[in-house]
Formats: C-alpha cells, sequence, structure tokens
C-alpha cells in the first residue's frame, strides 16, 4: 500500500514539476484589448449676455481591438455621452484590417477618413490639446470624420525622408436637399450608412516627411464623387469635391528648453450648385440656388517645457490657437466665423491632462441667424486615455 | 464637377496600380518580419539606423505623448503596434523597431 502511495505521489508531483518545468506558457497569437478614452468637466458660456454653464456627464469611448493575428485586425470604436438629457450611443468606427505586405494594408467596414489628419489622429479627448474640436469638424463641419467602404494604405522608408499614403472608396455623402429641414439645405451629410444612389466617393491622402527624425509632415487629401443626391431625384447628381492641406511640426528645441508643436490644416468643400426650394411663412414657396463652396483652417501652436528643472513645471503645457469657418453665401447656413482659443494644460501622466481653456468666437450668420453673435467660454476638462 | 471627379478617380486608379507594383516588387517576401537580431543588434543599428528608442521618443510624439513601457505587457504592446501602424500610417520597421523597444524596457 505504501509503494502504491509513494509511486501515486512521485507520478503526480513529478508529472507538475515535469509540466511546470517545460511548459513555455506561450501567449496565444489572438488576443482582445479593451483601450479607448473619456473626458469629463465644466463648461461656462457667454453668447450674446446670455450665460450659461454645466457640468458635463462623462463621455466614454472604448475601442475594441481584436488581433486575430500578426497581419488581421479588427477595431471597433463606440461613443456614450449624454446630449441633453439623453444618452447618446455612437459607432466611431468599425473595420477589419489585414496587412497584405510590408508596404500595403486593405481596411474595409467603417473607418476614420484620412482627410487631413484632425479628425483621424488628433480628435481624442487625451490627444487633443484643447477641449473641443477646431471650427469646421463635427456636427454641420465640411471635413469628413469616417465613411463605409474599403481602402488601401500603407508607407515607404525613402532612406531618411518617409512617404505614406491611402485611397479609399466610400458610400459618399448625401446632399441634404431641404425637404425636412429647409435651414440645411445644401449642407454634406458624411453619415451615410446606406448609400442613397450609386455613384461611390473616391478619396485619398499622401504625407510626407522630409526629415530623417520624423518632425515634419505634410499632407494633401482629396475626396471627389458625381452624385451626392438621392437616386431618381434631381439631385442625384449634384457632385462635390473636396481637399484639404495639413501640416504638422512637432521637435524639442533645446534653446526653448521643450517640445514645440504646431498643427495645421486647411479644408475646401465645392458641391456642385443646385436649386432648392424656400416656403415662406405665408406659404409661398420661392426657388433659389447659392455658389455651394466652403472652407475651414485652423493652425495650432503648443509647448510643453520638458527640459526645465522643476518638475511641475514639466507637466504643464500652453496651447494657442486659431480657426475660421465660411459657409457659402446665399445659404439658408450662410456663416462666417472665426475663433481664439488658448489653453493651459497640466498633465497628469502621459495619456491623462487636465485642460484650462478660454475661447472667443464671432460668427457672422449661421443656421437663419442674422447679425454678429460673439460667444466666449471657459472650459476645464480631465481627458484620460487608457 | 464632373471633369474633377474624372481626374481623381484616375489619378486614384493609376495611384493603386502604382503603389501595388512598387509595393510588391521591392518585397522578396510577400511579409517580411524584421529579424530579431536586426532589432538587437543595437551597435550597428547606431551606425546605420535609429534605435527604437529614438523612433518611440519621435514617432509617438508626432500625435501624442510617447507612452510608458511599463503600462503594457509584451502582449499588449503587439496589439498596440499592429492597431497603431495602420492608423498612424507608420512603417512596418517603425513600428517593429518601437514595439521590441517597448517590449524590452516594460
Amino acid at each position: 500500500m505504501k509503494k502504491l502511495i509513494l509511486s501515486l505521489f512521485v507520478f503526480v508531483f513529478g508529472y507538475q514539476l515535469y509540466g511546470q518545468t517545460y511548459n513555455t506558457f506561450e501567449p496565444s497569437k489572438t488576443q482582445f484589448m479593451l483601450r479607448g478614452y473619456g473626458h469629463t468637466g465644466f463648461e461656462y458660456m457667454d453668447s450674446n449676455d446670455e450665460a450659461e454653464s454645466t457640468f458635463l456627464g462623462l463621455t466614454y469611448a472604448p475601442i475594441f481591438l481584436y488581433k486575430h493575428s500578426d497581419r488581421l485586425m479588427f477595431e471597433a470604436e463606440l461613443e456614450f455621452k449624454l446630449e441633453g438629457n439623453e444618452l447618446e450611443i455612437g459607432l466611431e468606427y468599425a473595420d477589419v484590417m489585414y496587412v497584405l505586405n510590408k508596404n500595403i494594408t486593405v481596411r474595409a467596414g467603417k473607418f476614420l477618413l484620412p482627410f487631413g489628419t484632425f479628425m483621424e489622429r488628433l480628435h481624442p479627448a487625451w490627444i487633443n490639446r484643447l477641449p473641443n474640436a477646431p471650427l469646421g469638424y463635427g456636427h454641420d463641419g465640411i471635413a469628413p470624420s469616417s465613411g463605409i467602404g474599403v481602402e488601401l494604405r500603407g508607407a515607404f522608408d525613402l532612406g531618411g525622408p518617409r512617404l505614406n499614403y491611402s485611397i479609399y472608396s466610400t458610400n459618399g455623402p448625401r446632399l441634404n436637399d431641404g425637404s425636412e429641414e429647409p435651414e440645411e439645405a445644401g449642407i454634406l451629410q458624411f453619415e451615410n450608412f446606406e448609400d442613397n444612389n450609386l455613384a461611390k466617393a473616391y478619396g485619398g491622402r499622401i504625407g510626407i516627411l522630409p526629415f530623417s527624425d520624423s518632425s515634419a509632415e505634410l499632407g494633401f487629401s482629396a475626396y471627389s464623387t458625381s452624385g451626392t443626391g438621392e437616386e431618381d431625384s434631381q439631385y442625384e447628381d449634384v457632385g462635390a469635391f473636396l481637399f484639404a492641406l495639413d501640416f504638422s511640426y512637432v521637435k524639442p528645441i533645446s534653446p526653448l528648453k521643450g517640445i514645440v508643436d504646431i498643427k495645421a490644416q486647411y479644408n475646401n468643400s465645392n458641391v456642385d450648385t443646385a436649386t432648392f426650394i424656400e416656403v415662406h411663412e405665408d406659404g409661398d414657396a420661392e426657388e433659389y440656388s447659392f455658389d455651394n463652396q466652403s472652407n475651414s483652417f485652423y493652425a495650432q501652436l503648443s509647448y510643453r517645457p520638458t527640459m526645465v528643472e522643476s518638475d511641475f513645471m514639466k507637466k504643464l503645457e500652453f496651447v494657442g490657437r486659431y480657426s475660421d469657418f465660411n459657409a457659402p453665401e446665399g445659404a439658408e447656413w450662410e456663416e462666417a466665423s472665426v475663433q481664439y482659443a488658448f489653453g493651459l494644460n497640466y498633465w497628469l501622466s502621459w495619456r491623462s491632462v487636465i485642460k484650462l481653456s478660454y475661447q472667443t468666437t464671432e460668427t457672422e450668420g449661421g443656421h437663419g441667424a442674422d447679425g454678429i453673435t460673439n460667444t466666449d467660454g471657459l472650459f476645464i476638462h480631465w481627458a484620460i486615455g487608457f | 464637377m464632373k471633369s474633377i471627379h474624372k481626374i481623381t478617380v484616375t489619378v486614384a486608379s493609376i495611384l493603386v496600380v502604382l503603389i501595388t507594383i512598387v509595393a510588391c516588387t521591392s518585397t522578396k517576401e510577400v511579409y517580411t518580419p524584421v529579424l530579431e537580431k536586426e532589432v538587437a543588434d543595437s551597435d550597428q543599428e547606431f551606425k546605420i539606423e535609429k534605435s527604437g528608442a529614438q523612433l518611440w521618443g519621435e514617432v509617438c510624439n508626432r500625435c501624442h505623448i510617447a507612452p510608458s513601457p511599463s503600462d503594457y505587457n509584451d502582449t499588449d504592446w503587439e496589439t498596440i503596434s499592429l492597431h497603431m501602424r495602420v492608423r498612424a500610417n507608420l512603417t512596418e520597421k517603425e513600428s517593429k523597431k518601437i514595439e521590441e523597444f517597448l517590449k524590452s524596457a516594460n
């Protein structure tokens, strides 16, 4: 009996010892990761002597990454935020990417469009140095942020300089014909999940980094479609051509004892002229048209004194941004806006920042409004990436 | 606008063909993994190319503050590396070298 127990003990113990010694516990090639970002804070706005202030509910944007292999990955980002008294849930992107070779990756699904760099790379709250986007982005903006389609992208090492590219085809934008929202007739809506016609949009971006230290990048983006209106409607063949120029310069500068970060982007939107209908209060209808061209621009300068001795000063960042937005003359949404934003950031870690910002915006017109509106805003945001 | 659209589509088509030709002819293998020796041989790398640590400081800071290596484990860095390679349009060598540095320093 003792021999039997001893044999069993040796077998079990020996097996465990062997397993622990020789099992390499190699990680699986597939991996799921939850990443993302969020922000919360306080805002005070004063518009033509009408003031309002509010604490912000947390905006939470989880990013789901599933690496199937060294070449295949799925990515999706949701966004939860309180808008008014309702919870808004948005799908920022959801796509699959496959690395074909070292220079080409194919993506398909809903993906962020490389129209310039702001919406694709810089808009997340923990990356954006100011609490909000420049003029011309977001709701009613002229820069497309995402699209449903297929894309080829990649980069080439030119022996110092580098070149990156992206070429894609998507469902394209939908023209607001004014039938439901007369005050927005002529605006391109990029949230076009179900295509409204047979015309697809084609576009791309080419970026060049001329210096070997990757400090500067110049980019040109284009986006074109031959039709934006509903199929079989008079707007079916209303085409659009958009382009953007972007610039980035990030470099540690010893005499300044810190890192200088410059970002700029110019967007231009040109939509074919179409005739819309304006219904007056007395019921009379009147046809009108306008030259449907819009543009926006922003330039941002930030500075982090990372080379000074004080630990407190190292975590500070000073930011200034100019942006403007011009919507077509003669449109119901005719607008000319200019914004100046100034910020002071305190970095708690590389992915967590407290932002204090003051912004002043002068808006002429805008969605049926007349005259000039001056809006001053004070923002305190805490953003964190994870 | 029709002519601009035709030009855009034509240019895009030509670019797709050119990129495909250049990408495929410049790649002997379908997918070229960066050899570990190539990455680890830092003495030789410094003479010819930048180290992963240098690239980590230069490339990541283009958009956001360079991440702390200790915040994720090796497996996480592999996933993040692939994600960032596509998102930020990095070259294969850049992303692999940065990944190797982060895994060695975490």
